[in-house]
């Protein structure tokens, strides 16, 4: 058996159950064309009166848009009456095929699920063959709600008594997505509010900042996170009520008494020391302390003749060779300072606990020490860290060992423990949420200031008052390369070769023409100025081989649309909305006339530039 | 359940419950060995711990009532087990037969034209209109756009400038289109980021940024003539109030919309409109009323086509069992689940 059924079969199937026209979702663009190109050898043919009637449908369309005249995909459409619709085709090209669907020309249209949302497209039937999106390079299972919507186009009103939504399986299919899609209740929609540069600054423009508080709280985020604040406070409530039973007792805090209490009942240390153990200081000397090792003390220096363990002493105790030639006991903990010098020894088991040449030879190096010695830097590993002692110490100051209501706090201490923590947890988020609209705006504010388009007192400055003009993504990114006057004698070309590079967010590879060394010189600017503001602002694509598609489009005005898309691989489609989005940004530097009239100039000269062929044909 | 606990009860389940748990979790998580799959659903869910704890309970479950039935089935990939064990939930309509395929074709064809009338939601929204804003949420193709072109029609015989706004330019010029051709060239304007025809018509049409930034003008003081007039504005496709880059455009619309002017949202099918109209009455000086329904126009069927050419109904039920998604039609289950067995990667669904 095939993994799905073959488009062609696919098609005869429907035509057979007159469930035609009908609209195909597939999962890619690629897939539409690949649909297309199995018609090419099939024996589908249209009777020729239907033949006739899409071409003279096709021509009224060619007369407004003639940019699709010698479509290369009109001689199939026409024998078959199939045709693919997707992101990929120009906007003229998917108005025809939309023309001819709604005059119900076409049996069956190829398209991916950006349709759904896209246009009123109806037909009798649609067919969903996959039960996932590409949505950003990942793949995730269709909501509910685009289930319904794709299912939505199923069923034209007044020319239909029923709409159908067929399943075919294709690989990977998760059949239970689709029919809780077809059979469930939409998802709830969330606010997606988010705080751009430029509405701090529109924002700012028309109100006071103390006003803004007021204006954010009236947004759907706001009221959602009112809701959400709201249910944590019923939440709160129950707690108020479930920790009533723990009220005040002997003390009035007694869950932070009997905490500090218990904490410490626990970390005590026992009363007596039962064995004999030295400080992690003391005890990684004890180690060097051999017979021979110099050693300071509190008054001058000595070299360590026996290290011995003594009952009824805490510590190890050293015999020390003095100067002078005393010998003397004490224990480790007054060593000071171990120093990096030994000399050797000849051990002895009775006093002085070396043999004489030994004891005379090491007399004799101990006066004849430098005055500075190097130290032995011994690490103690730190200390496991212990109560400070004030605290233990305080312990006879709790009242609680003798406290009347002690078992009750004890037995209730966990519970109540636990309630009160979950209090202030959800008191903090309820802070969180009422606020969070107002310290996003704050941060923004906070950028804005210190790159100078506000005041200290959040008024716009000189260069915030024309910013403001700028809305559109990356506004940041453009008004800093405006003030650093990256643009400065560029020509419309270049301008729009920027542009289209920040409006272009697709990473879908290709071929592109060669980018002009003026263009590249530029764009590496603009990468360095971009990537020193990506702590404040989301660095564009900034693609080179997109810019310098632009570049070409508008430097060569001799460039017909044919010939641009043959110096790329990139999809019609996409070309055209490249240019359209490069349109955009830039119509936004044309309305800077006031304050950076060159740029402007340039922006509009551009402007004029770009809008021919294709470009001209849609308002 | 702490992350250890959880780790150790995600070890001890077969690498199958694992892929089953990790759908819509995890990309490309059949890729992933078991210790790497273990990994990934921690990782991934962390924001998201009790929906993960819930999902494996609900599969755990399920697994052992399978195990009771029969020991071993639950040997078997769990993609067909979950489909096994769907006959096993109690289904009322059961008792019924189902549909058969010539039933569930009957009836396709083109209806007898007949005069327009509007549904009672319809006008029940237009008379709205003429006193509060308006929340529309109903089924795509159910006759949205008739009340637009009606409240725009009543706005315009009252001499008041109506805006209709829609997300993608594409729409724009379909509805300029259709809109000239209805109210007659030199009444309908468009205006887009970078053009303007007929910008002082009595009905334009521009995409939702662009209206915004004419509000945005006006709050500055650049008064524009045409908000003074301004009697509607008419959102399209408002559930993209919820789109990741561009909700928060008609958010700012909606709170600068200036209040002698009604507003119309006409959305699709969305889970909770009322949370809309609560939110626009909250803001906005008049109440809102919400115009909700789910009863398509046109009556819709689920069909399985196999990929050898079958078709059969998808439901048991002529219609769509709306709540009941494991009411599918036995000859659908039959085949898809025949088409599972023989498509998925071979030593996972091989008995």
């Amino acid at each position: 058996m095939p993994p799905s059924i073959h488009p062609v079969d696919l098609v005869t199937a429907l035509r057979h159950k007159q469930l035609t026209p009908a609209i195909v979702f597939l999962t890619s663009r690629r897939a539409c064309d690949e649909a297309m190109e199995a018609f090419d050898h099939a024996e589908l043919v249209l009777p020729p009166v239907r033949q006739d009637a899409i071409g003279t449908a096709l021509e009224r369309v060619i007369a407004q848009y003639p940019s699709i005249a010698e479509h290369p995909l009109i001689p199939i459409v026409q024998r078959i009456g199939v045709a693919a619709h997707h992101a990929g085709h120009l906007p003229s090209w998917k108005i025809a095929i939309e023309e001819l669907m709604r005059q119900g020309h076409l049996d069956a249209v190829f398209a991916t699920t950006t349709l759904a949302a896209g246009v009123d497209f109806p037909a009798r039937t649609v067919v969903i063959t996959q039960s996932s999106i590409r949505k950003s390079r990942d793949f995730t299972d269709l909501t509910i709600g685009e289930v319904q919507q794709i299912a939505g186009r199923a069923g034209r009103r007044g020319k239909d008594h029923v709409g159908f939504a067929v399943i075919t399986p294709s690989p990977y299919i998760d059949l239970s997505v689709l029919t809780k899609g077809l059979t469930g209740q939409p998802e709830a929609i969330d606010s997606q509010f988010t705080i751009s540069y430029p509405m701090v600054l529109n924002l700012l423009k028309a109100h006071p900042h103390e006003h803004i508080q007021g204006i954010l709280a009236k947004s759907f985020a706001q009221f959602q996170l009112n809701q959400r604040a709201e249910l944590l406070e019923r939440k709160l409530d129950l707690l108020h009520t479930q920790l009533e039973p723990f009220g005040p007792r002997v003390c009035t805090d007694w869950i932070t008494q009997w905490q500090t209490f218990d904490h410490v009942r626990r970390h005590r240390p026992a009363r007596h020391q039962t064995h004999r153990s030295e400080s992690p200081e003391i005890a990684v000397r004890l180690p060097f302390l051999t017979p021979g090792r110099v050693v300071g003390l509190h008054k001058g220096r000595g070299i360590v003749l026996r290290q011995y363990r003594s009952k009824g002493q805490k510590n190890s105790m050293l015999t020390m060779l003095r100067p002078d030639g005393a010998v003397t006991e004490c224990p480790v903990t007054s060593v000071r300072e171990v120093y990096d010098r030994t000399y050797d020894c000849a051990e002895m088991a009775t006093y002085p606990w070396c043999s004489a040449e030994t004891f005379d030879r090491l007399s004799e190096q101990l006066e004849d020490l430098p005055p500075r010695l190097p130290i032995l830097p011994i690490l103690a590993s730190s200390p496991v860290d212990t109560l400070p002692d004030a605290v233990v110490q305080s312990l006879g100051d709790f009242p609680c060992p003798t406290c009347s209501s002690r078992t009750a706090c004890q037995k209730d201490f966990p519970t109540a423990s636990r309630l009160r923590q979950e209090q202030q947890r959800h008191t903090k988020s309820i802070q969180a949420l009422r606020a969070s609209l107002w310290h996003r705006f704050q941060e923004r504010v906070n950028v804005l200031q210190t790159f100078g388009y506000l005041t200290s007192t959040a008024q716009l400055t000189e260069d915030g008052e024309w910013a403001r003009l700028i809305r559109i993504d990356h506004s940041l990114l453009i008004t800093e390369l405006i003030r650093a006057e990256a643009f400065t004698g560029a020509d419309p070309s270049l301008l729009a070769g920027i542009m289209a590079s920040l409006a272009h967010d697709d990473d879908r590879p290709g071929a592109f023409p060669r980018i002009s060394a003026g263009l590249s010189s530029l764009l590496r600017q603009v990468r360095k100025l971009a990537e020193s503001l990506a702590p404040h602002e989301d660095p564009p694509l900034l693609r080179a081989d997109v810019a310098a598609l632009a570049e070409r489009w508008v430097a060569e005005p001799t460039l017909t649309w044919i010939g641009l898309c043959r110096l790329t691989t990139m999809a019609e489609g996409d070309i055209y909305r490249l240019l359209a989005r490069t349109i955009e940004f830039l119509s936004q530097l044309q309305t800077l006339k006031g304050t950076h009239p060159s740029l402007a100039d340039s922006a509009a000269e551009a402007l004029t530039l770009i809008r021919r062929g294709v470009l001209e044909e849609l308002p | 359940m702490t992350t250890d606990e959880l780790e150790r009860l995600l070890a001890q389940q077969p690498v199958a419950l694992l892929h089953r748990l990790a759908r819509g979790r995890v990309h490309r998580q059949f890729r992933a060995g078991k210790r790497r799959l273990i990994e990934l659903l921690l990782q991934h869910s962390s924001h998201n711990r009790a929906g993960l704890e819930s999902d494996l309970q609900a599969l755990l479950e399920a697994r052992q009532s399978q195990s009771a039935s029969s020991a071993q089935r639950s040997q078997y990939p769990l993609p067909i087990t979950r489909k096994k064990a769907t006959p096993q939930t109690p289904v009322p309509a059961l008792s019924e037969p189902a549909i058969s395929l010539t039933g569930w074709l009957e009836g396709i064809g083109v209806p007898e034209p007949q005069p327009f009338v509007p549904d009672p939601w319809q006008t029940d929204a237009l008379s709205a209109l003429s006193e509060i804003d308006v929340v529309i949420s109903v089924p795509t193709g159910s006759g949205k756009t008739y009340v637009a072109i009606e409240a725009a029609r009543r706005a315009m015989e009252d001499n008041r400038t109506v805006i209709y706004t829609s997300p993608l330019k594409a729409l724009s010029n379909t509805k300029y289109t259709e809109f000239s051709r209805l109210f007659g060239p030199d009444k309908v304007g468009i205006l887009t980021g970078d053009r303007q025809e007929h910008s002082q018509a009595p009905l334009l049409i521009m995409t939702t940024e662009i209206l915004r930034n004419l509000l945005y003008d006006a709050a500055s003081g650049e008064i524009d003539v045409r908000l003074d007039t301004l009697g509607l504005v008419i959102l399209d496709e408002s559930q993209y109030i919820a789109d990741r880059e561009r909700g928060v455009v008609w958010e700012e619309t909606i709170i600068f919309c200036p209040s002698q002017a009604k507003l119309l949202l006409l959305s699709a099918s969305i889970g909770n409109p009322q949370d809309i109209a609560d939110w626009l009455t909250s803001i906005r000086p008049t109440a809102c009323r919400l115009v909700r329904h789910s009863k398509r126009t046109v009556p819709l069927r689920a069909g399985y086509l196999h990929p050898n050419g079958r078709l059969t109904p998808l439901f048991r039920t002529l219609g769509i069992p709306y709540g009941h998604p494991t009411h599918l039609h036995p000859e659908a289950k039959r085949l898809f689940l025949e088409y599972e067995e023989e498509t998925l990667p071979s030593g996972r669904s091989r008995r």
